[in-house]
């Protein structure tokens, strides 16, 4: 990133808590102008709509006008990944003038040609190093993977995108499975990484956007170390799967068995623990998903009761364990407990009132009613409402 | 955590921006010091209210003959009349205006206590059919005391499962309009397009006489998607009527952007945008069906778009 566009990223960092802090009614409108003009934006910024609608339309003139050429220039079946080549470096460069001299920063169109620009050089990388060499096909897919993680790396680092990022340790993730101890390397890296990369996630040298990529790298790594660690991964040999495209399964209750086993119990215990101890939001979110992870997994061995009942009953508990969190913080000091609190603090409450909407409807909705059924009725059909569940009797 | 933020807050005491005594709290929340976690609570307790519907429906599923069907549907009734009764044990007195959720789980424990009393009557009626051939209608009902209980205890999420329920009593999938929606055909289709219409009347309605008018975006949100979604069902049909449909959906596309536009209302004006290309490119790629001209029209096209799209951005102003 070049040093104006990182610090650009700063500015909009202090802007944007400004704005909450406006929102949660901490400052007035005086001082959040005070605050822009302090730290100024530098950049062309869009809305989140138009960023998106502009992101959609960048899609589909670029990949129309990939097929325009392809069609101009009567691209023969080899000359495709050349093709993709031409336009990923157009691509690429192009992003670099938005980006640098037309100053666009979440405009939403550098962002598409930067997407076009990767995804072009990693096709034409997938053509030559996976489909053209039949011969060795693993060794041809280990290079992808190290190519793609490099030419992702180099997406993130220059342009600041933290999908690009996590995309790339995933990569990376993949290409370590194609070696010999794939699992132990697995599990090794990102225990070796997760110290360097959580302090480097909230390191005030490092611009936002590397921070946000640190975080996104950060939690790619930290799910391959529970996949790896996984006892049900273990046995299915996922990623000797993922590796060499073939399960090498593990045999029986061994030693290696019961280890996977604690550590599936053990490794989403102690992200929590963590999460809780430094306050960190994506360890905590890690570790709820491979808590539920692993009790879906204990459900899978161990059969404790019929699922209605599991579902009751984790239901019942989550609802429990919320009331009490939400009183075990809210009767602390200044409604505060060990640096939490269920307070809304300054986040949008607005906004996420309306996605919560948007989800109900899309989750709890009941079954329409078949309409060309209504003359047919004859008393035993039909379709629970409003409940969510659309069971039959 | 931001240091970023942690760096300019004793900057902005020191000129006077910021009042030295809002300093210390925003510096902990800066410094990670102090972490909300009011989502993740919210997060929770709606994973909380799925695991319990969907257990309670396995368990009316599954013990039927075992337990018997009074059984049920007391044991439904009782569960959902438990958390109904702490919501209007805790709720704020009525209000037509926006009323602030008395705790963090109220919105949940109301949306608990609806499903079940949704799922309940459901059962009572396929069990004991006391509506017989008019069975659809409670739906309706369930719409009806849905939409009641979102206004008496002002909730957006339960408004919206009672107008999604509405729509589903006219046959319409409102939870998988993205997997149904080409499957729309006939009267559901119109059923899509009335139910838009009347819900986006509806915002209208409660911002004009200023009765719930935060209730406004998810009536008028839903609305659109419904109207625009019935059209786009209909440009998959072949011969004129696909055509028919493409220049409907076109020409409601546009005026929505137009609207949306005038009123700077961003996420209606994607909307309509979006229809309007749909609508607009469907009718091209009728007439243009070479491959070239067809890749031609989509590039040529999405530039001028794109370049309608920033002179539209700099009118509205959208924040970013």
């Amino acid at each position: 990133m070049t040093p104006d566009l990182e610090q650009a990223d700063r500015h909009a960092a202090v802007r944007n808590a400004a704005c909450a802090w406006r929102r949660a009614g901490v400052i007035d409108d005086a001082a959040l102008a005070a605050v822009a003009a302090r730290f100024p934006d530098d950049r062309v910024r869009v809305g989140p709509v138009f960023r998106m609608l502009l992101f959609i339309f960048t899609l589909v003139a670029v990949s129309a006008g990939f097929g325009l050429v392809g069609i101009f220039v009567d691209a023969r079946e080899h000359a495709v990944p050349f093709l993709a080549v031409v336009c990923g470096g157009v691509l690429a460069a192009l992003t670099e003038v938005l980006i640098g001299p037309r100053r666009r920063r979440q405009g939403g169109i550098e962002a598409a040609t930067s997407f076009m620009a990767a995804g072009c050089l990693l096709g034409a990388a997938a053509w030559w190093l996976v489909l053209d060499l039949h011969t060795d096909s693993t060794a041809g897919l280990a290079v992808f993977c190290l190519v793609s993680a490099a030419l992702l790396a180099a997406a993130a680092w220059r342009w600041g995108y933290p999908l690009y990022a996590g995309a790339a340790a995933a990569a990376l993730l993949a290409a370590l499975a194609q070696l010999p101890f794939g699992r132990l390397l697995w599990i090794v890296l990102p225990l070796a990484a997760a110290p360097v990369l959580l302090r480097l996630a909230v390191s005030p040298r490092l611009p936002p956007a590397h921070r946000a990529s640190c975080t996104a790298v950060l939690a790619v790594a930290l799910t391959g170390l529970y996949l790896a660690v996984h006892v049900r991964s273990w046995e299915a040999g996922t990623i000797e799967e993922i590796g060499r495209g073939q399960a090498a399964r593990g045999t029986g209750h061994d030693i290696l068995w019961w280890l996977a086993a604690a550590a599936t119990a053990l490794v989403p215990l102690a992200f929590l623990a963590i999460g809780i101890a430094r306050r960190r939001y994506p360890l905590l979110l890690l570790g709820v998903a491979t808590v539920v992870a692993s009790l879906v997994t204990l459900r899978f061995y161990v059969h404790v009761a019929a699922l209605w009942v599991i579902l009751t009953l984790s239901g019942a508990f989550v609802v429990a364990l919320v009331f009490a969190l939400r009183r075990y913080l809210e009767s602390g000091p200044a409604g505060e407990r060990h640096g939490f609190t269920a307070a809304p603090l300054f986040q949008d409450l607005a906004r996420s009132r309306l996605l919560e909407a948007g989800a109900a409807v899309l989750t709890l909705t009941p079954a329409a009613r078949p309409l060309r059924e209504e003359p047919k009725f004859e008393g035993g059909g039909g379709e629970f409402g409003g409940g969510g569940a659309s069971g039959q009797f | 955590m931001n240091p970023d933020v942690a760096q300019a807050v004793p900057e902005l005491v020191e000129s006077g921006i910021l009042p030295p005594a809002t300093a210390p709290l925003l510096l902990r929340v800066a410094r990670g010091e102090l972490v909300s976690v009011h989502g993740e609570l919210r997060a929770l307790l709606y994973a909380g209210v799925l695991l319990l519907t969907g257990g309670a429906g396995l368990l009316v599923e599954q013990n039927l003959d075992r337990i018997g069907p009074v059984a049920i549907a007391v044991a439904l009734g009782l569960a959902a009349l438990a958390a109904l009764a702490w919501v209007v044990r805790v709720a704020p007195p009525f209000s037509w205006g926006e009323v602030p959720s008395p705790n963090l789980a109220f919105d949940y424990v109301l949306l608990l206590g609806v499903l079940l009393a949704a799922a309940d009557l459901a059962y009572v009626e396929v069990k004991f059919t006391p509506l017989g051939a008019q069975w659809p209608w409670h739906l309706l009902i369930v719409a009806l005391l849905t939409g009641v209980a979102a206004f008496r205890f002002d909730s957006r999420v339960v408004f919206s499962l009672a107008l999604s329920t509405f729509a589903a009593w006219r046959g319409v999938a409102v939870g998988r309009l993205g997997t149904v929606l080409w499957a729309y055909t006939g009267a559901v289709r119109w059923n899509a397009i009335g139910c838009g219409v009347l819900f986006a009347a509806l915002g209208l309605v409660l911002v004009r006489t200023c009765r719930k008018a935060g209730f406004e975006p998810v009536a008028v949100h839903l609305g659109w998607l419904l109207v625009l979604g019935g059209l786009a069902s209909g440009i998959t049909e072949s011969g004129a009527t696909g055509i028919d449909w493409a220049g409907a959906l076109l020409l409601v596309g546009a005026g929505l952007a137009a609207g949306a536009f005038w009123f700077r209302r961003f996420p209606l004006f994607a909307f309509g945008v979006l229809a309007a290309y749909i609508g607009l490119s469907r009718l091209m790629v009728k007439v243009l069906d070479l491959e070239a001209l067809g890749c031609l029209w989509f590039c040529v096209t999405s530039i001028l778009v794109i370049l309608g799209l920033l002179w539209a951005q700099r009118r509205m102003k959208e924040p970013a």
